[in-house]
């Protein structure tokens, strides 16, 4: 039994977003030179309780200890001279500055204002050396591999003697055998008393590596296990497993109709060549985890980053969309994922968001409201799909999520598409919200859409799909019919791909 | 000099714009009463007239920036626009009256082209309008310094100069009725229009909040931007047009007119990153400006002050609506 | 161009060496080419390239300020009306006697600390848009002067004009002194932490706050440094036209192109990348282009017309580069 203080403690810890509990009564400790292994689907509370560590959010309820001292983190760089150090996903080093500037950003050595260029020159070559790496300290960071970039990073928290340091899925895009050398690492600076929280989703190293191993699920702590109790299966079973709540739609009342979207080897600079079809009436679910590229699939798709080479065809025609309009002209549609950045105009109405696509294509000097546009059949369109606002005039940052990714789905449903691309159709939506889209999706298809759902959302993927395809790496790993479960797509989507990933998603 | 302001809370997006039309149109009685105690004349019809029409220029500036700053962009070029057009209608002219209609035609088209190539550099050469806009105002500065070879004959033709100076007199009730109004209301119908009542408009402000999501949904943003930059440079022509029948045919005459367009924009709640503004607000933000110089001259401020006192309007006017988007979150 | 060459161009454009360099070749080539043209072959002469590079000194010290910053993410387009204000505020408080000169060079560097600190204080702390910011405090300044001054004031005396017109030997104070300032300007950046921190905050200042920099006081650094910059280019042209007039900075074009000239030189508009070398060289082609136009007879005003259209397209060969779209 540990009689002394863990390193670090997380107890209790309850945070809650509008809408959403994105943590519930976490409690989660990690000893002294331990590797914690964090697993858990996306929208597990991984990165919530990250960013409460970090110093970013701070919990509703809930307590932090730190060698046992309670301790408060008033932004993050407080966490930071506390000793918690955060590598991200995206890498953050200044490409145009050297990797000892970066290294030692805002805490140069210096006499009387003056950098100590030979001091932090060699301190920094000191630690990469004990990071076993023979980057030079002078050469520019943006030069410098992925992988180099994250020891540059690991170099930067432990120039500021960082004790826990928190990984967050450091070999996404790194190849197998960066992979292996960082694995080491993470082993080797465990071995030296450094606390390391390692999230990851890739089954492989999570074995490799970790002494412990912690599955969050919908915001609460299901597993904490040392390695022993935690092989593979255990795991991915703790991470999926969960009553199917009869909330998703009713299944399809008849087969499918003929292909409505077909892709034969369309390929980018993110994607493997693809053969997919999609049919009339259908719903085909894409699942897939960090760089898997899904996303990337979507938007090329729909013109945003298309193809570079293979055959699509919309209703037996062939098309290239080379951008998102001549997309929409030929019947295709598609709703982000980053409704923020790509969707919502925060400061327009309700309506002016609605009508969107339609102003797109109509006569610039028309009247904004004449027919089909007419505000009349634009509050229809909203009611059929309930969004729920004071007026349709109101601003639509003002609403909800879930009703503001209504809206989006009436801009786009107002041309009437034949194939429609949703990507995270829910992601920032309340439960009842959910429903209701997915209720929606159904709709679209029993009137003789084509679907494509993205989702990073497995329940979601199982509910809804008539088809699931799978995907890994670029390309497609394998496809299920309904009736799989979650266990299945996972096994499919975490096996590690020896080959070299393309970009990331 | 402060301006009050009610506390803004979350609520209905029709009580929000009423508010801000208020604060604007409120603000420019304000101060247009503080005239009248100064200088009673103005109080007067005939008084009201004139005033309206020495506001017309900048009124019909502010309403051509307004399309390039709703769609996220700035036109500095339209002061210099202002001065071309000035020399250019005197050159082209030369003072014969009989010229004076092809010559404004002609001046349209140069209006049109400088719109044409600052929303061309902005939407295709993905330069920011602040960089392009400058160069213009260059380009064009120069181009009206090598027309009049530096030396600007001073004439225009009265046919020209009517635009500005003509006043129908013995108007019943309003004793006069300056031309000026009748051109200021013919651009404020089309400019109202044009933002506020067409498609067009709409993708101006969808643009300006966010031109990667109109994109998305199939906007051409280029055009859009071509068409902003277009208006701006049209309403700056229309402002020269009117600004020569004022005074004499000078180098100054267009000199920090864009800063005033700005600073009346802003005034009357312009967001300068885009996406938000209304017609109504431009019009009275130089209304207001106007007015305060107005009452600054009568004050017995020196002229070259009011550079000064717009430096800080307009600094102001931007502090504030920084001040109050950190507080709305 | 094919991929080997393009990845290899990106990798020597993020050591940041090839704009200087080729800005140096270009300006060269032009000026010897012009002139062996147009038959001016004086201009080749020893006399003819100082001439050139005393050219460079208005421009080349407020550029030197403009680059700080620009590297911090921000831009000052108060520059001109801060030159005017220096010139006359120099010339008026010497009025002619070699005694006053210290005040007034005293004056002129306090008078620019304080606009550039509240340059950056209206930026960094109350947020306001930078083009805004500095647009307004130009408008000012240029309120407040011709409030003041309609015309030439004051004068400044002969021992003043010999920073315009002295010389050691062949080479002018003026130029001597334009590279000393760069050489401590490019030591600045380079040696101390308020450099580092002024590239951190320019390339990613959530970054650099998130590391524990103070953001704001770089940012209100950068503009000091800029101002003071402006402030002295505004003492170098009352000496050099003896006097100091309200019109100075706007006639000289000194904000557009203190700006156009730091893009050229490879700095980023966005910031966080760049160095004075490059700026200089920005200024030595512009130095070059205005002599070539002279060289080939174009008058002053054709050469107006042609310096927007060239900072534009200066501009212009780096953000075609861009993706997104831009407003």
């Amino acid at each position: 039994m540990e009689t002394a203080a863990l390193a670090l403690e997380m107890l209790n810890i309850t945070k809650t977003f509008p809408g959403v509990r994105a943590l519930d009564d976490v409690s989660f400790g990690c000893a002294r030179g331990e590797v914690h292994a964090l697993c858990g689907e996306n929208g597990a509370g991984k990165s919530t309780l990250i960013k409460i560590l970090g110093g970013v959010y701070r919990p509703d309820s809930g307590s932090i200890r730190l060698d046992g001292g309670e301790i408060a983190f008033s932004h993050p760089v407080s966490a930071r001279r506390a000793g918690v150090s955060i590598i991200h996903q995206e890498l953050s080093l200044l490409p145009y500055r050297t990797v000892a500037e970066n290294v030692f950003l805002g805490i140069e050595p210096a006499r009387y204002g003056f950098v100590d260029r030979r001091r932090m020159r060699e301190e920094a070559r000191r630690l990469l050396r004990r990071l076993g790496s023979s980057i030079a300290p002078e050469s520019m960071a943006g030069n410098l591999s992925i992988a180099q970039q994250q020891i540059v990073e690991i170099a930067k928290a432990f120039a500021i003697d960082a004790r826990i340091l928190v990984m967050d899925e450091p070999t996404a895009a790194l190849d197998r055998v960066d992979a292996t050398r960082l694995l080491d690492l993470v082993k080797r600076l465990g071995s030296e008393g450094v606390s390391i929280i390692y999230i990851s989703h890739r089954m492989p190293e999570i074995q490799a590596v970790a002494d412990r191993v912690t599955v969050l699920k919908d915001g609460r702590t299901v597993m904490t296990a040392p390695l022993a109790e935690a092989p593979t299966g255990r795991l991915v079973r703790a991470m999926v497993g969960r009553e199917l709540s009869d909330f998703y739609p009713p299944r399809p009342t008849r087969a499918p109709g003929p292909p409505a979207l077909r892709i034969r080897g369309g390929s980018n600079r993110r994607l493997r060549p693809i053969d997919l079809d999609v049919r009339a009436g259908e719903i085909v679910g894409v699942a897939g985890l960090e760089g898997s590229g899904k996303n990337a699939l979507g938007r090329a798709v729909s013109g945003d980053e298309p193809f570079e080479s293979g055959m699509m065809e919309i209703g037996g025609l062939t098309v290239r969309p080379r951008n998102p309009r001549s997309a929409i002209e030929v019947g295709l549609g598609r709703l982000s994922d980053d409704r923020k950045r790509e969707g919502l105009m925060m400061q327009q109405s309700v309506r002016d968001n609605a009508m969107l696509t339609q102003r797109a294509f109509a006569n610039p000097l028309s009247s904004p409201t004449a027919e089909p546009m007419s505000t009349a059949a634009a509050d229809l369109r909203l009611r059929q799909l309930d969004v729920r606002a004071a007026s349709f005039d109101e601003e639509i940052r003002l609403l909800s999520g879930g009703n503001q990714q209504r809206v989006i789905i009436a801009r786009w449903l107002a041309r009437d598409p034949k194939v429609l691309v949703f990507c995270e159709p829910t992601r920032g939506v309340d439960v009842a919200a959910k429903a209701a889209i997915y209720k929606i999706m159904r709709d679209l298809a029993e009137r003789g859409r084509a679907i494509l759902m993205i989702s990073s959302d497995l329940p979601e993927i199982i509910g809804v799909s008539d088809r699931i395809v799978v995907m890994r790496g670029g390309g497609v790993a394998g496809e299920l019919q309904s009736g799989a479960t979650e266990e299945d797509v996972m096994a499919i989507a975490v096996e590690h791909d020896h080959r070299s990933p393309a970009l990331i998603h | 000099m402060t301006i009050a302001l009610k506390e803004i809370g979350p609520r209905s997006r029709a009580v929000a714009v009423v508010r801000r039309i208020n604060l604007a149109v409120v603000v420019f009685l304000a101060f247009y009463l503080a005239i009248g105690l100064v200088q009673p004349a103005y109080l007067e019809p005939a008084g009201v007239m004139n005033f309206l029409r020495r506001a017309a220029p900048l009124a019909i500036l502010a309403s051509g920036q307004l399309f390039v700053l709703v769609s996220g962009g700035f036109d500095l070029s339209v002061g210099s626009l202002v001065t071309l057009t000035v020399i250019g209608g005197s050159m082209l002219t030369a003072n014969d009256p009989s010229k004076t209609w092809w010559a404004v035609g002609a001046l349209y088209g140069i209006g049109l082209v400088v719109g044409l190539i600052n929303g061309a550099v902005v939407a295709y050469l993905r330069t920011p309008s602040i960089i392009a806009t400058l160069g213009t105002l260059l380009s064009v500065n120069g181009t009206a310094m090598m027309w009049s070879g530096g030396s600007p004959r001073g004439y225009l033709p009265d046919n020209f100069r009517m635009f500005g100076r003509f006043v129908f007199h013995d108007v019943p009730f309003i004793k006069i009725f300056p031309l000026a109004i009748v051109v200021l209301a013919a651009v404020s119908g089309l400019a109202y229009w044009g933002l506020h009542w067409t498609v067009f408009g709409r993708r101006v402000f969808a643009v300006g909040d966010n031109a990667r999501a109109a994109q998305l949904a199939g906007v051409r943003i280029e055009f859009v931007r071509l068409g902003v930059f277009v208006i701006s440079a049209l309403s700056a022509v229309t402002a020269g047009v009117m600004l020569g029948g004022f005074g004499g045919v000078s180098v100054d005459v267009g000199l920090g007119l864009e800063l005033q367009a700005i600073a009346a924009c802003v005034v009357g709640g312009v967001q300068l990153m885009g996406g938000r503004g209304t017609f109504v607000g431009a019009v009275a933000g130089a209304l207001t400006l106007t007015a305060l110089f107005t009452l600054l001259t009568l004050l017995g401020l020196p002229q070259p002050f009011k550079e000064t006192a717009q430096g800080l309007i307009l600094i102001a006017a931007v502090a504030f609506g920084a001040w109050r988007r950190r507080r709305a979150g | 161009m094919s991929d080997a060459a393009a990845l290899r161009l990106a990798s020597a454009e993020r050591r940041g060496s090839i704009a200087p360099l080729m800005l140096l070749v270009g300006s060269v080539s032009l000026y010897v080419g012009v002139a062996l043209w147009t038959g001016e072959t004086k201009m080749l002469e020893t006399d003819g390239v100082i001439g050139l590079l005393q050219r460079m000194v208005a421009l080349g010290v407020v550029a030197l300020g403009q680059t700080f910053a620009i590297l911090a993410g921000s831009i000052d387009l108060s520059v001109a009306n801060m030159i005017s204000v220096a010139a006359v505020l120099a010339s008026f408080t010497m009025q002619g006697r070699a005694e006053m000169m210290l005040p007034a060079v005293a004056a002129v560097l306090a008078v620019s600390a304080l606009v550039g600190v509240v340059n950056g204080a209206l930026i960094a702390r109350l947020q306001v848009n930078p083009l805004i910011a500095t647009l307004g405090v130009g408008l000012i300044l240029q309120g407040l002067l011709s409030a003041s001054f309609t015309d030439f004031a004051g004068s400044v005396p002969r021992e003043f004009q010999a920073v315009a017109y002295g010389a050691f030997g062949v080479v002018p104070y003026s130029v001597a002194g334009l590279f000393v300032l760069a050489a401590l300007c490019s030591l600045a950046l380079a040696t101390t932490r308020f450099g580092a921190h002024l590239y951190a905050v320019g390339g990613n200042a959530e970054g650099a706050r998130l590391a524990g920099i103070r953001t704001d006081l770089v940012t209100i650094g950068a503009h000091v440094v800029c101002s003071l910059m402006a402030g002295l280019s505004g003492l170098y042209l009352a000496s050099r036209l003896r006097s100091g007039a309200p019109w100075v900075g706007r006639d000289g074009v000194y904000d557009l192109e203190s700006i156009a000239v730091v893009v050229i030189g490879g700095t980023l508009l966005a910031g966080g990348r760049g160095g004075v070398w490059g700026t200089l060289a920005g200024v030595l082609l512009f130095a070059t282009l205005d002599a070539a136009f002279n060289m080939m007879g174009v008058s002053a005003y054709p050469k107006l017309v042609l310096r927007g259209a060239i900072v534009v397209a200066a501009v212009a060969v780096y953000t075609m580069r861009t993706r997104d779209p831009v407003a």
